[in-house]
């Protein structure tokens, strides 16, 4: 039992997206466009050459924010989209009808149509992989050349991204919504 | 197993596919007994889920790219589902990059060279036979009646030995193949060198003694100075250097024509006219020197003939105003960089670089580099450029035999008086020689003798050289060649002999030890048995040299006195042991791994089981957080070995080589007006380089990859693109003197209105890679090939294009 | 017929019923292209099904930033109407307008054959239609407006047909009395239908509460055009005095409609604008300027109004050839609420390194789902046919 939640040093990526492709090796996701549970963004550079505004070129790591009062879950017709024991906001695809009234209700664009079950998809922390196995990684966390990810229990005092979230300033995406995300970029 | 992908969105519609189930590994082109070139209808890939059960890991290496990350291959039911990092390697750092990830789609790529086959088309076009490995060492041998075998060209040149070029790009196993190279008995080898590191490696060799690694983890201020690192991954610097950029720890300046992932993590980034940066390292110089900011101490005990080049810098006057129409940054900038630096001294890292030889002028460039950083005495120290230790391996025997009718390298010397040294092309020739130099003397006929075949082990240089064109019409020309590859590449469409080598992950290879602030021994371990027919190189050798050896010792036999008086005093048994081809490879690589580290007790057994050894690695290396591993403790790590010492042979810094100047290269670096930028009004400097997600070409047909960016497009500012009536992703054709290619454009603002850019590695014409086969544009079709002067390297960034809407 | 006789016992069917009625229609060209054109849609709609059934969602161009697409217009657009046509079915038996009593029966036949089409949408929209049915009931999503309005979708559609055979058997007690129960369940049910819009937090032009009381509103319009089409084509626009007067009425009620429907579009678009709020003026200031919401105002709003409005509500002719450009607007009106919706991409930045930034979020059907929604319209058009043959729907008038 634990309450997952993941911390972003988002400052650190390099846009490398080495997350994307462990994500989709480790959890089996098909490839195309716009099948994916992880995405880095990034804004166009504003400025003309060669003044540009360094600023305005942030890479920003994001997937399902793994909401604490999660809209998806709230709209589900069949409670497909659930909270599992540990906080991570999961589907299960036998129950999912395929009526996309979540992927309609996400703010954050975290949800997708896999094409194999005709089911919805999205981030589930790596539940049905490494964390099935008793590992306290992610996927997209592990292979991270910069470390931007810091993965862990909030309800753990001691965990290092409780830690970290009482130390460092940090600010989480669409607050004003009330989703209460629990993912948290560093600042 | 297998996974289909999402037909209706992939690669958002721009490569056309079919689906199959997992029969589809089994079909390919280029296996099939016809040799028809016909596409593969079928198209799979294993791109798994992992199971939920603790699985079975077999520590290896990456070879997705040059830096040989350490990997945890998760294998299930004899399938490799997922590469994670190894934390225990220092270089790594517990990281595997989208390349490292996805090598799992190199393994199981459907257009993998399968079987070894022998050409029955015509050269270049691509048909071949599928053959046992028993025929393709025959033919080797042997010939067919499309193309002559070794013992007809050996015949014929007489036991010439170099009448074979041995050419191979960067990996693991290179040094197998290299000792095939060296027990065959050739003298022409041609590795990636000149046409990658080579004046950065030899600009810093020949001035500090060695090319330093950066310490990046504790530099506080860092130049980044045509060198990519969040896009070109070099380990462990990429990782040092962006956990600490902008306010974290160490102050960034990039400099960069073109505003890169890089540039976007610098605390400034300045763009400078291409090839320019020399007159801003001598401006840099200059200020160091009025403004009295080097460290006196340090040049006093390691510099030589350091007051001559300070009063050429100052005589010349590169001063920063100097400087400043010349690179197009501001004097104050410049003035304000010399003194940071010097101010952070010696934690203090002018970024060496990588692939170099932008411009003719890069040996000086880098020469001047090296001095710069020294003048700080940021040298061989925490923070600076260090030198590092290096965890020594035992050596194993090869064999080099000589022969007497081995002609010595095809260099060739015109312009000189006979029988003197001195080259066409190149001051210098160094180990890995100059390629474009090679190719060209081979093309305008002027090699000392004939050259009639090659060997090609892990190397493209169909798309990795500049102007395709002519290395095709080499390619055409060499009587026999051999490729030994994965994949069925440029090249190897151009081979009389293709020999399927396994992927990484299907091998041990030759364990290495890697030398820097944290040394420790890693070891490449076969994962999964080779698939298809696929060999490793090292039983690929064994089994082609106990073919020849025989047969070609005959030949020798015949032209080569020396053997011949050998055998009439020793008897032939023993005379030929001297000249036994099959010597190197007798025994298996797990032994010889074995041998390298039977010095350190345990080693062996660690390496097989983690991957990575270096002494008291149990005593030192813990975990410290999910993310955060320690190697060795801050007191054990090796950033100062020589008091600060270059490795150079008299000790120091060399800045005046005089020996330089009967070569007609300057003894120091000094800026000439030739170095100039300039542009012909309506032409655009060509500007080419790295994208995170591939490996120059060897990742270009990688489906996990190509689904991350579906192809490269050309980068023009927007400006210019507006004033043009160019749009994004309209088809724009680049063309130079050699040639033209068509690709997609991306207006932007990061480029200067004079120059556009686009990532190497694209567009190749090998119909036999589903994905790659021309996707994008191909770069070398249009870079001309400019030598520099010293080492003949390629000088990448001299060609000027027009664009055209088509 | 032993059949027969068993569905005359549950209601009663016109003597003279039988298949070769149905198809002794009179040749006239009129008759011949009302025909075809059931036929064709028909025909659509099987091909359409048919692909559904063999590619399910593939066959459709929603995606992931736009997963609701003319499916679901096409749904609102049919529920709605019946929605609308219940209401003024209840006119006159529930809330005692007399002159609406003479068109119960036929107006709530004409509620289930909207609803029905409807129906048939809803399901090839949803991906797992049977799975639905299994865990709608296992595990219900009491927070969910779909579950809500799917189950009240199923209590409507109850009460309607039951209303319709009581009212069929002439027993007015009880059809009034599900009338009540049906007209409740029909308003909550389509009102749930707009708050699945409104209670998206993470789209600000849909939510609040104007979506579900405009769905209120626009479904009576949306019914009431539909009466005046079928009833202009059932008289041939040629109005008896009865239905005139009905219809009269029916009129000045709509334009009274139209004229808070527009006036509620107003506030909408002004409060939208006003202040220049992120995510909801720019998504308003592009509605605007879109075709298609000026063709619904015009076609769906304006010139009825204006007709209504110069004629006192008397140029029945008018008003029905305005009331076929209406329903076609109103489709258009459905449609552009769905995609308002979903406009604004959630996700403003690039994800792969060569494309252009986000933009507005396009989408355009694709022909399997033009054809179902579309194909949907012919099983309404059958269904009035057979029933009408089937069934006295005008007894009404002689009460
Ligand atoms: N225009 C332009 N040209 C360039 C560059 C540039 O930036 N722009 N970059 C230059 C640089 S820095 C370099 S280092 C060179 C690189 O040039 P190359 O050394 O030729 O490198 P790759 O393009 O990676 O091609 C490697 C080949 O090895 C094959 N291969 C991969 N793995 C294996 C293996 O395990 N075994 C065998 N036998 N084969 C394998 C691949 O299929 C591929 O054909 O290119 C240079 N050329
Ligand atoms: N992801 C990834 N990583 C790699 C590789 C790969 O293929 N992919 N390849 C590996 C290999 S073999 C190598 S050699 C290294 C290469 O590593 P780098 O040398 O760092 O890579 P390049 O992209 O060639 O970087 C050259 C940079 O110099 C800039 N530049 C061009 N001309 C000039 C100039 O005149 N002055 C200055 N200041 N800058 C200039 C270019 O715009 C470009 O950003 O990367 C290694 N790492
Ligand atoms: S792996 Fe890390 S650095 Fe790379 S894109 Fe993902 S978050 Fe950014
Ligand atoms: S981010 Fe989206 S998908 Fe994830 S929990 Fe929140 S609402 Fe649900
Ligand atoms: S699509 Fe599936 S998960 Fe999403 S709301 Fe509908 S039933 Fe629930
Ligand atoms: S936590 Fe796991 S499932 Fe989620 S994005 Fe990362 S790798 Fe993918
Ligand atoms: S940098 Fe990436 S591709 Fe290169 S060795 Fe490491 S993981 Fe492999
Ligand atoms: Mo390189």
């Amino acid at each position: 039992m634990a309450r997952y939640g993941m911390a972003l040093d988002y400052k650190n990526c390099i846009n490398c997206k080495a997350c994307e492709t462990a994500c989709k090796e480790e959890n089996g996701i098909l490839m195309g466009a716009d099948k994916h549970r992880i995405w880095v963004g990034t804004g166009e550079i504003e400025g003309q050459y060669p003044l540009l505004d360094l600023t305005s070129n942030v890479f920003h790591p994001s997937q399902c924010q793994h909401c604490d009062n999660a809209p998806c879950e709230e709209v589900c017709p069949t409670q497909a989209t659930y909270t599992d024991e540990n906080g991570v906001v999961r589907v299960n695809i036998d129950q999912c009808i395929l009526c996309s009234y979540c992927m309609n209700a996400c703010p954050y664009d975290a949800r997708y149509v896999d094409d194999r079950t005709m089911t919805v998809d999205k981030c589930n922390f790596c539940a049905e992989t490494r964390l099935a196995r008793g590992e306290t990684t992610t996927a997209c966390q592990n292979t991270c050349p910069t470390k931007v990810r810091i993965f862990g229990d909030l309800d753990d005092p001691n965990s290092e991204i409780s830690e970290v979230l009482r130390t460092r300033e940090h600010y989480s995406l669409k607050a004003h919504l009330g989703t209460k995300p629990k993912l948290f970029y560093l600042t | 197993m297998e996974v289909e992908i999402s037909r209706r969105k992939f690669l958002q519609g721009t490569v056309a596919m079919s689906v199959v189930g997992s029969a589809a590994l089994s079909t390919n082109l280029l296996s099939s007994s016809h040799g028809s070139s016909a596409k593969p209808g079928a198209v799979s890939f294993h791109n798994t889920k992992t199971g939920s059960d603790k699985g079975h890991d077999v520590a290896t290496l990456c070879e997705m790219c040059v830096n040989k990350c350490a990997a945890l291959a998760r294998v299930e039911n004899g399938v490799v589902t997922k590469l994670n990092p190894n934390p225990m390697f220092p270089k790594s750092k517990n990281m595997l990059c989208a390349r490292g990830n996805a090598g799992i789609q190199a393994l199981y790529d459907p257009d993998r060279l399968k079987f070894p086959m022998i050409r029955i088309g015509e050269k270049g076009e691509g048909k071949f036979k599928r053959v046992t490995w028993d025929e393709a060492y025959s033919a080797i041998l042997n010939g067919t009646d499309k193309f002559p075998g070794l013992s007809t060209i050996l015949e014929e040149e007489e036991d010439n030995r170099s009448s074979m070029l041995f050419c191979a790009g960067e990996g693991m196993a290179e040094h197998t193949f290299k000792q095939f190279y060296q027990a065959f008995g050739s003298a022409n080898w041609l590795n990636h060198a000149s046409i990658c590191l080579q004046t950065v490696a030899s600009g810093y060799g020949v001035t500090l003694g060695s090319y330093p690694q950066a310490d990046l983890e504790n530099a506080e201020y860092i130049i980044m100075a045509g060198a990519n690192r969040a896009e070109a991954i070099v380990t462990p610097d990429t990782m040092d250097l962006f956990k600490r950029t902008k306010g974290r720890g160490a102050k960034m300046i990039c400099i960069d024509p073109r505003f890169t992932n890089t540039s976007a993590k610098a605390d400034k980034w300045l763009a400078i006219k291409p090839g320019t940066d020399l007159a801003f390292v001598l401006a840099l110089t200059y200020v160091t020197f009025t403004e009295e900011l080097q460290n006196n101490e340090y040049i006093e005990t390691h510099f030589n003939s350091y007051e001559e080049y300070k009063n050429s810098v100052l005589e010349n006057k590169y001063t920063p105003e100097w400087a400043e129409p010349i690179t197009g940054i501001k004097a104050e900038d410049i003035y304000t960089i010399a003194r940071d630096f010097a101010a952070a001294a010696p934690k203090a890292v002018y970024y060496p670089g990588r692939r170099s030889t932008f411009a003719k002028n890069d040996f000086q460039l880098r020469r001047a580099m090296a001095i710069y950083q020294a003048l700080h005495g940021a040298i061989d120290t925490k923070g600076g450029l260090i030198f590092g230790s290096k965890i020594p391996l035992k050596a194993h025997e090869g064999l080099q035999p000589l022969y007497e009718k081995a002609k010595a390298r095809a260099v060739v010397k015109s312009t000189n008086k006979e029988g003197e040294a001195g080259y066409d092309d190149c001051a210098v020739v160094s180990g890995g020689g100059s390629w474009i130099g090679w190719r060209n003397r081979f093309l305008d006929g002027k090699m000392p003798y004939k050259v009639r075949g090659m060997f090609c082990y892990k190397h493209n240089p169909m798309m990795n050289m500049p102007n395709t064109q002519k290395t095709a019409e080499m390619l055409r020309k060499m009587d026999l060649v051999v490729t030994i590859d994965t994949m069925p590449s440029d090249t190897v469409m151009y081979a009389d002999v293709v020999l399927p080598e396994c992927t990484y992950l299907e091998r041990t290879d030759p364990i290495k030890t890697f030398g820097g602030v944290e040394p420790s021994i890693a070891v490449r371990n076969k994962v999964i048995d080779p698939m298809f027919e696929s060999k490793p190189v090292m039983d690929i050798m064994k089994g082609l040299t106990t073919k020849i050896s025989k047969p070609l010792f005959e030949i020798s036999k015949k032209f080569d006195e020396e053997i011949q008086d050998l055998i009439d005093e020793d008897g032939e048994e023993e005379a030929y042991a001297e000249f036994d081809l099959t010597l190197p490879f007798l025994h298996t690589q797990e032994e010889l791994n074995h041998h390298a580290v039977a010095d350190y007790p345990g080693a062996a057994e660690k390496l097989h089981h983690d991957g990575v050894f270096y002494p008291k690695q149990d005593d030192y290396y813990k975990q410290l957080s999910a993310n955060e591993h320690q190697y060795y403790p801050e007191n054990k790590k090796s950033y100062s070995v020589r008091g600060g010492k270059p490795v150079t042979p008299s000790g120091k810094v060399e800045c005046v080589i005089g020996s330089f100047a009967s070569k007609g290269i300057d003894p120091m670096p000094v800026w000439r007006d030739e170095y100039e930028f300039s542009v012909p009004a309506g032409k655009f400097k060509l500007l080419t380089g790295r994208h995170a997600q591939f490996t120059q070409t060897g990742s270009a047909n990688n489906a996990m990859l190509i689904d991350l960016m579906p192809e490269n497009f050309i980068w023009i500012n927007k400006r210019v693109a507006a004033e043009k009536g160019i749009k994004f992703a309209d088809m724009i054709e680049v063309s130079s003197s050699i040639g033209s290619t068509r690709l997609k454009a991306y207006p932007t603002e990061k480029i200067a209105p004079d120059q556009v850019f686009f990532i190497h590695g694209f567009g190749e014409e090998s119909e036999a890679l589903t994905w790659a086969y021309k996707n994008g544009g191909n770069d070398n079709a249009i870079i001309e090939d400019t030598m520099e002067p010293v080492y003949g390297a390629a000088a990448m960034h001299e060609t000027n294009v027009s664009i055209k809407k088509v | 017929m032993a059949l027969r006789e068993l569905v005359n016992k549950i209601v009663p069917i016109k003597e003279d019923f039988s298949i070769k009625s149905l198809l002794g229609f009179k040749k006239t060209p009129l008759n011949v292209l009302v025909f075809f054109m059931i036929m064709g849609l028909l025909l659509l709609l099987v091909w359409g099904l048919a692909q559904f059934l063999m590619h399910g969602h593939h066959a459709y161009n929603v995606t992931r930033e736009h997963p609701w697409g003319l499916l679901i217009s096409g749904y609102i657009f049919f529920v709605g109407t019946s929605t609308g046509l219940c209401i003024i079915a209840s006119l006159g038996h529930v809330f005692g307008i007399k002159e609406f009593n003479h068109i119960g029966k036929r107006t709530t036949l004409l509620a289930i054959i909207t609803l029905l089409p409807g129906f048939i949408i809803i399901l090839t929209e949803i991906g797992h239609p049977v799975t639905m049915m299994i865990y709608n009931i296992l595990t219900p999503g009491i927070t969910s407006a779909i579950w809500w309005m799917g189950t009240l979708y199923g209590l409507v559609l109850t009460f309607i047909i039951l209303e319709f055979g009581f009212a069929l058997r002439g027993n007015h007690k009880w059809a009034v009395r599900l009338g009540i129960g049906g007209l409740i369940a029909d308003v909550a049910a389509f009102t749930t239908l707009g708050s699945v819009f409104a209670y998206l937090v993470a789209r600000p032009i849909a939510n609040g509460p104007f979506i579900p009381l405009y769905f209120l509103l626009t479904a009576v319009v949306s019914g009431a055009f539909f009466m005046f089409m079928i009833y202009g084509f059932k008289h041939k626009l040629n109005f008896p005095e009865e239905v005139k007067i009905t219809l009269v009425k029916l009129a000045k009620i709509l334009g009274l409609l139209l004229a808070v429907t527009m006036f509620f579009e107003w506030w909408r678009i002004i409060t939208a604008i006003y202040g220049d709020m992120p995510e909801r003026a720019d998504t308003m200031m592009r509605i605007i300027a879109s075709t298609s919401f000026q063709l619904e105002v015009l076609f769906a709003m304006v010139i009825p109004f204006v007709i209504i409005l110069v004629s006192k509500g008397t140029a029945l002719k008018a008003l029905f050839f305005s009331s076929i450009a209406a329903l076609i607007s109103i489709f258009l009106m459905r449609n552009d609420m769905v995609h308002h919706a979903q406009m604004m991409p959630m996700q403003m930045l690039k994800k792969t390194e060569y494309q252009l930034a986000p933009t507005w979020i396009e989408y355009s059907p694709s022909p399997v789902e033009w054809a179902i929604a579309v194909g949907a319209l012919g099983v309404c058009f059958l269904l009035y046919y057979v029933a009408e043959k089937a069934f006295d729907l005008d007894e009404d008038d002689h009460h």
